[in-house]
């Protein structure tokens, strides 16, 4: 499949303060990306670069092979951003009409109302009287209205409740499954788990990560050997055993954290130790990512989780 | 180019639901008007001149703030609250943007000029040719011209609560120094030098010369224009140097 997005060594630094530091990926058609990372990590810097909104300091970065601020990137990509307000004293249907106007090919009002769940009777409220809710399904609208090949996602979901969050999901799926190509930011785990195919992870303004969540996994994760004792050893026993990093021991549960799984278990048999139950857990991916959260300051660990359940 | 009208169409639709315009640049000129030339009125020589005067007087001042207020502002609002970067997404221009800003302005000027001269004859029953009617017309069009680029200079302001000052700070010490509100030969004679060199003055003067079956001198023309030209470098100068940042 064809590149369409690609990030050479792109940095971006404010003041002399680096938001994104030498980032580089590329994004083929069809794909649905996750970019997540905390608050403040940049992933919302990294996604105003590609959409040429701010000028990388260093890098360069193209959308279809082209300039993102070129005219016909621009009829292909659509955008749905953080702290964007609409034109007041409009109605909804003006505003969307008028936006459609700016495309050579807009998507059709009929199914813009079917993909973003706006009611028939908001079609005609001026846009300044509108709930948060309806505001974001109707940037949703803005963002599809010139029926974009690309599309941009900032944080889509912030604010919607659960039940519009996971609708909203299942539209995104559904136009991904079209062939249109999707890019979202995001500071929930699981959503980024559940929703993308693949997953590139920032911290601090640099790419800690990047594939399937099953590959993050597998990289990022150490899995771990569990097993009960039927007669005890010591600690340092387990610890210098080749390829454990880490020991913990409750009673006679032990769990072992391993670099390689499959060959601590050969040792485990080679050596005939007397244990039992053993069981081999792959890492989770949520500890990568509470771990990455720690370094960040100021962000509240305790609210990425609740909210990501 | 079917953007550019639809941008239009909604840019004048919108300036017509905002109670602000409708207050500010119809309702308050019309009030003024009627107050000073029936109620406040000081014995004059020649009372339907200056009814027809202080008509003209009206309608610039309007005018005058239309440009600047409605303009600048609403801008200023787009910037703060996030409007102007889904457009920058969009293949919309830059150009276009501004451009029908610019074209949805004049309709609604044309409107209120319509507005405020039908006020006139209802209320006095002014009485002008219609050639001077359409000479004013044009003049008062052609005269917004600087204002509208003083309401792009607004617009590069960052705040709406600083905009609005500075435009309603602007607008009010222009109209009364241009002799919107009373006229300036009852002025201290410095102040009728300072008036002089307003742009609303000039504004002003062009319609107040034609009702008197005069010309705009070539100095409101040289005034306006490079009013006009002194504007617009400054507002592209600043939006330049922003962008820069």
């Amino acid at each position: 499949m064809e590149t369409i997005v690609e990030l050479r060594h792109v940095t971006k630094e404010f003041q002399g303060k680096k938001a994104v530091q030498d980032i580089s990926f590329s994004i083929k058609r069809g794909e649905m990306v996750a970019i997540l990372g905390a608050n403040g990590a940049g992933k919302t810097t990294a996604m105003r670069m590609m959409l040429g909104l701010i000028k990388p300091t260093r890098g360069t970065i193209s959308l279809f092979h082209k300039n993102p601020r070129q005219k016909e990137v621009l009829e292909k990509v659509g955008g749905m951003l953080q702290e964007v307000s609409v034109m007041d004293s409009l109605k909804v249907k003006e505003l969307i009409q008028l936006v459609q106007s700016y495309y050579q090919s807009p998507l059709a009002l009929s199914t813009l109302l079917e993909l973003t769940g706006l009611q028939e009777e908001v079609w005609n409220q001026r846009t300044e009287k509108l709930s948060g809710g309806q505001k974001r399904r109707l940037n949703f609208a803005l963002a599809l209205a010139g029926n974009p090949d690309l599309l941009f996602l900032d944080e889509p979901t912030v604010g919607m409740d659960v039940t519009s969050r996971e609708q909203f999901w299942q539209k995104i799926k559904e136009l991904n499954r079209q062939g249109k190509t999707i890019l979202f930011t995001t500071h929930y785990l699981q959503e980024a788990d559940e929703v993308a195919e693949r997953i590139i992870m920032i911290n601090k303004g640099e790419v800690v990560g990047d594939g399937t969540p099953e590959q993050l996994k597998e990289k990022l994760t150490k899995p771990r050997v569990m097993f009960q004792e039927k007669s005890p050893y010591s600690l340092n026993f387990y610890r210098e055993l080749p390829y454990v990093v880490d020991v913990q021991k409750e009673k006679e549960k032990v769990t072992l954290i391993a670099t390689n799984s499959d060959q601590l278990l050969q040792e485990l048999f080679e050596r005939q130790l007397e244990i039992q139950h053993i069981e081999v857990k792959l890492g989770r991916l949520e500890e990568v990512f509470s771990q990455l959260m720690e370094d960040t300051k100021g962000v509240n660990e305790n609210e990425i989780f609740l909210d990501a359940k | 180019m079917k953007s550019f009208w639809m941008q239009s169409k909604a840019e004048i639709v919108r300036t017509l639901r905002n109670k602000y315009y409708i207050f500010w640049s119809l309702l308050i000129p019309v009030l003024f008007y009627f107050l000073f030339t029936n109620i406040f009125t000081a014995p004059r020589d020649d009372e339907a001149l200056w009814n027809v005067h202080y008509l003209m007087s009206m309608t610039t001042f309007s005018i005058m703030g239309s440009s600047i207020m409605t303009l600048g502002i609403k801008i200023v609002q787009e910037k703060a609250e996030g409007w102007t970067i889904f457009l920058h997404i969009t293949p919309l221009s830059q150009f276009a943007y501004f451009g029908a800003k610019m074209v949805a302005q004049t309709v609604i000027h044309l409107f209120s000029i319509l507005v405020i001269f039908t006020a006139g004859v209802l209320i006095n029953g002014v009485h002008l040719s219609f050639s001077q009617w359409m000479f004013c017309g044009i003049w008062i069009l052609f005269g917004s011209l600087p204002f509208l680029a003083l309401g792009t200079i607004i617009g590069n302001i960052k705040k709406v609560e600083t905009a609005s000052g500075i435009s309603n700070l602007l607008y009010m010490s222009m109209a009364i120094t241009g002799g919107m509100w009373m006229p300036i030969d009852v002025f201290p004679s410095f102040m009728q030098q300072v008036a002089k060199w307003v742009p609303s003055y000039h504004f002003g003067n062009g319609a107040w010369e034609i009702i008197r079956e005069q010309y705009p001198s070539f100095l409101n023309y040289l005034m306006i224009i490079g009013s006009l030209l002194l504007f617009m470098v400054l507002s592209i100068y600043i939006g330049k140097k922003q962008e820069a940042v």
